[in-house]
């Protein structure tokens, strides 16, 4: 488990952006996801931040620092789809310098409509985001028979049911 | 776009350290062999072109709700894992 140490060590300067979709944020340098590929459709786009908002504890947005208008919502698989098994070719997690479980987490990208029962997530390529270096990368799972566009079921499956509000 | 002639294992070169190997012709199907650094992402054109528009519908998707301008923005400055992974540990 990374521990935040390396932010009290160098608490960067504070600095405000204003974001069409949500509004002022302030965030540090320390704090911003780089994918050195971009994502797939916005491979221009190398700088990120992972927002929360308040009562959508659900869903973690990958917001663009190089472009605000573009954010893309994702989620943890693993509280949908509790046997989510992505088996990721050794050499994209070598490329994102992971050599540990506990140094990466695993999102992805969600497509959120106002009907809740049209709501999807891309299983086929998950993102991958080092947390130690915070690097990220979208990685394909080549072979795989997941889908770019599975069906959020309104209750996880095989899982515990979290806790708070649907969305 | 440049059209090369290959038989059967030649290859080409694509700048200094990629290199792609024809391995087997059987009717119209090609077996392709790439070698490349693994920082180089490799996809099947049709997947990656799947991605691409999934991440665009993705990124253009309605507001969640209306709360979502006002304050209440946290970064997840540390990305805490206990926070996004409640999950198995993901076999690398």
């Amino acid at each position: 488990m990374i521990m935040p140490e390396d932010r009290t060590e160098s608490q960067g300067e504070l600095r405000e952006i204003e974001l069409p979709r949500f509004g002022t944020c302030s965030y540090r340098n320390e704090e911003v996801l780089h994918f050195a590929w971009g994502l797939p459709g916005f491979t221009h786009l190398r700088r990120f931040l992972a927002l929360s908002l308040a009562g959508q504890e659900r869903f973690v947005w990958l917001q663009s620092l190089d472009d605000t208008a573009i954010a893309l919502p994702t989620t943890n698989p693993y509280d949908i789809f509790a046997d989510y098994d992505p088996k990721f070719p050794v050499s994209a997690l070598g490329s994102l310098g992971i050599a540990r479980a506990d140094d990466f987490v695993v999102m992805c990208v969600c497509i959120v409509a106002k009907d809740a029962a049209e709501m999807s997530c891309n299983l086929l390529a998950p993102i991958v985001i080092n947390l130690r270096e915070r690097t990220g990368r979208q990685i394909t799972l080549e072979g795989s028979s997941y889908s770019v566009k599975v069906p959020i079921p309104r209750k996880p499956v095989g899982s515990p049911a979290p806790s708070e509000a649907p969305v | 776009m440049l059209v090369l002639s290959r038989k059967l294992n030649q290859s080409i070169m694509i700048g200094d350290d990629v290199r792609i190997v024809v391995v087997s012709v059987d009717r119209d199907t090609v077996k392709l062999g790439i070698e490349a650094p693994r920082a180089i992402p490799v996809h099947r054109s049709e997947v990656y072109e799947e991605i691409q528009l999934s991440n665009r519908a993705a990124a253009s998707g309605p507001a969640l709700g209306e709360n979502v301008a006002k304050p209440g923005i946290a970064v997840l400055g540390t990305l805490q894992p206990a926070k996004l992974m409640p999950q198995k540990k993901a076999k690398p």
